[in-house]
């Protein structure tokens, strides 16, 4: 019986003296803040580094809807300029048919239907 | 349509107004004065000015599998411009002459040769037809015309063949005109 309770006894010190406390020594709280520093930069950058990446990414894909939207309206004005330019032009040419229907009546009219051969140019 | 456009070999034959004056170096485009005082009068106005990256933006809008616009598209192939003033008034009007007489000034520069004047008191309308002619060759055509009611001018800038254009008679809203057989053969009316 007593010697189990030496055993004990011999259990708690050796416990006793192997969780004691110890003293850490000078500088013990700059190398932890300067570990918790190192820590925190080194979990910060790939972070960092990923939001860069998806700036650039969503960037990019406006950039890309901006120059859609642009050749997109560029060629809706050209469009638009070109069936004017057609418009404009096929009235030009009716507007120059109806002239020269006129003088040539007029001539027909002027000389008894008979069309000038020469004009004298 | 072939019959028809045989009449204006009588403005073509003088002066050898055919495509073949793509070798002459076009003529300037005429200095068109300001018209607002008669468009503000006007009840109509045709005011139309295609230089040559307008005629080449309207060519590429023509249809080459359509026969009227392959057609168009040939006839412009030598076009620098064409300059289109049209007025159209209810009433009578003032006849612009100042604004008139400063395009025939331009007119009587050397190079420019008026080709046919007509003025029909009864009708009270003149016509006056001018090309400009460089070595020999047409590049350039100036139409004066003046109506009881419409008064225009048409600056043509390069060559071009009448004849087709007269091709397109009926086509595109150009008027078709009903005119006699006889005078639409080009021969005489009467």
């Amino acid at each position: 019986m007593s010697e189990g309770v030496e055993n004990n006894q011999e259990l708690e010190r050796r416990l006793r003296s192997v969780l004691g406390a110890v003293d850490p020594g000078e500088g013990f709280a700059p190398r932890v803040m300067a570990r918790v520093a190192a820590g925190a930069a080194d979990t910060a950058r790939p972070a960092r580094a990923g939001a860069v990446a998806s700036w650039l990414a969503f960037g990019l894909a406006a950039s890309v809807v901006l120059a859609f939207l642009l050749a997109h309206e560029w060629q809706a004005r050209r469009l638009e300029q070109g069936r004017e330019a057609r418009r404009q032009l096929i009235e030009a040419l009716r507007v120059t048919d109806e002239k020269l229907d006129l003088a040539y009546r007029a001539v027909n009219t002027r000389e008894g239907g008979a069309p000038p051969e020469h004009s004298g140019v | 349509m072939k019959a028809s456009s045989a009449k204006w070999r009588w403005l073509l034959v003088p002066v050898g107004l055919v495509a073949s004056a793509a070798l002459a170096a076009p003529a300037a485009p005429l200095n068109l004065p300001d018209f607002d005082a008669l468009a503000a009068k006007a009840t109509e106005s045709v005011n139309i000015s295609l230089d040559t990256s307008l005629l080449g933006l309207a060519a590429g809008f023509l249809d080459p599998s359509n026969p009227d616009d392959a057609a168009t598209k040939e006839l412009i192939a030598g076009l620098k411009g064409i300059y289109v003033r049209s007025y159209t008034f209810d009433g009578g009007f003032a006849y612009p002459s100042a604004q008139v007489d400063q395009v025939r000034k331009q007119l009587a520069a050397p190079g420019w040769q008026r080709l046919v004047q007509t003025n029909s008191t009864r009708d009270r309308t003149r016509v006056d037809i001018y090309v400009s002619v460089d070595r020999g060759l047409a590049n350039g055509l100036a139409i004066i015309a003046s109506e009881p009611r419409q008064f225009t001018i048409v600056n043509i800038v390069g060559s071009i063949d009448l004849a087709k254009l007269h091709r397109l008679e009926g086509k595109f809203g150009v008027p078709k005109l009903d005119l006699p057989p006889e005078s639409r053969d080009g021969k005489p009316g009467k």
